[in-house]
């Protein structure tokens, strides 16, 4: 097999990318970070637009309230509350799950390198990864409730 | 620019964005009730409030920087070729200065700008 043939089967591209099979939890969350940033960036281009109605849109010269009550008619909505909610859910989870990959970046939470034994678990892959991961999940949940009572309770 | 120089920006943005982020959180329904917060007089304030325009612009910035990195990052990932890299890098630099642009421009209208009904 050349080396071409070879690169060629061994590139899955975006299906090999999104494939969960065989993941670890390591792996998941690298695939939510980039799913959950694609997300972000999508809202925030998105947000730039609507809040520049608050200054009359792409065309507008200063602040209008005519235009910011159009925008918020538009999406000051259930529909548009429950998208800010799935927002913050993600963007606590990328937050977070962010924090946790610059620390492995420096080295700190990885753990002692070992020789490479049956059953082949990572070795980066220890009680404090798991734990970070489960936080991040664990906050992006809670501020997710948070934003749900926030908007939809209308109380706190 | 070196690929490990825009690692450590795009590390260096995410530090940053994690802290303005959560503060703009804050502000939006905690700190201040969210009908408060989205309403025409209180946005109006805080624009032109220095501290907030500046805060407000540095979010702009940090977020849009960390973004499209991150964007370029994830398709350097998906494909490894000469072109596919310079081509996005080029559009990746051409994204940041165009949002970054678009939202100065909503940031300098807000506090410069005459109110209108």
């Amino acid at each position: 097999m050349s080396v071409g043939e070879e690169k060629a089967k061994n590139r899955r591209g975006l299906s090999g990318w999104l494939n969960p099979y065989h993941y670890n939890l390591e792996r998941w969350a690298y695939v939510f970070q980039r799913v959950t940033g694609l997300g972000i960036l999508a809202y925030v281009v998105g947000h730039l637009g609507d809040t520049s109605f608050f200054v009359g849109g792409p065309t507008g010269t200063g602040p209008s309230s005519s235009t910011w009550a159009f925008m918020s008619n538009l999406v000051e909505n259930s529909f548009g509350h429950l998208i800010l909610v799935l927002v913050v859910l993600i963007l606590v989870f990328h937050g977070t799950n962010g924090i946790r990959l610059i620390v492995s970046e420096l080295g700190l939470v990885l753990g002692k390198p070992g020789a490479i034994e049956y059953p082949y678990k990572a070795k980066s892959l220890g009680a404090v990864q798991k734990a970070a991961i489960g936080l991040a999940i664990a906050l992006a949940l809670v501020a997710m409730v948070w934003t749900y009572l926030i908007l939809f309770g209308g109380t706190i | 620019m070196r690929e490990s120089r825009l690692m450590l920006i795009q590390y260096t943005t995410a530090v940053l964005a994690v802290a303005l982020v959560a503060v703009h959180l804050l502000m939006q329904g905690i700190i201040t009730p969210y009908s408060t917060a989205i309403s025409f007089s209180t946005i109006l304030s805080i624009y032109r409030s220095w501290f907030y325009a500046i805060f407000l612009e540095a979010l702009l910035v940090v977020v849009l920087v960390h973004g499209f990195n991150g964007l370029r990052i994830i398709l350097h990932e998906w494909k490894q070729t000469a072109p596919w890299s310079r081509w996005t890098d080029i559009g990746t630099l051409v994204a940041i200065v165009a949002t970054v642009a678009y939202g100065t421009r909503t940031v300098i209208l807000a506090i410069f700008g005459g109110v209108s009904g």
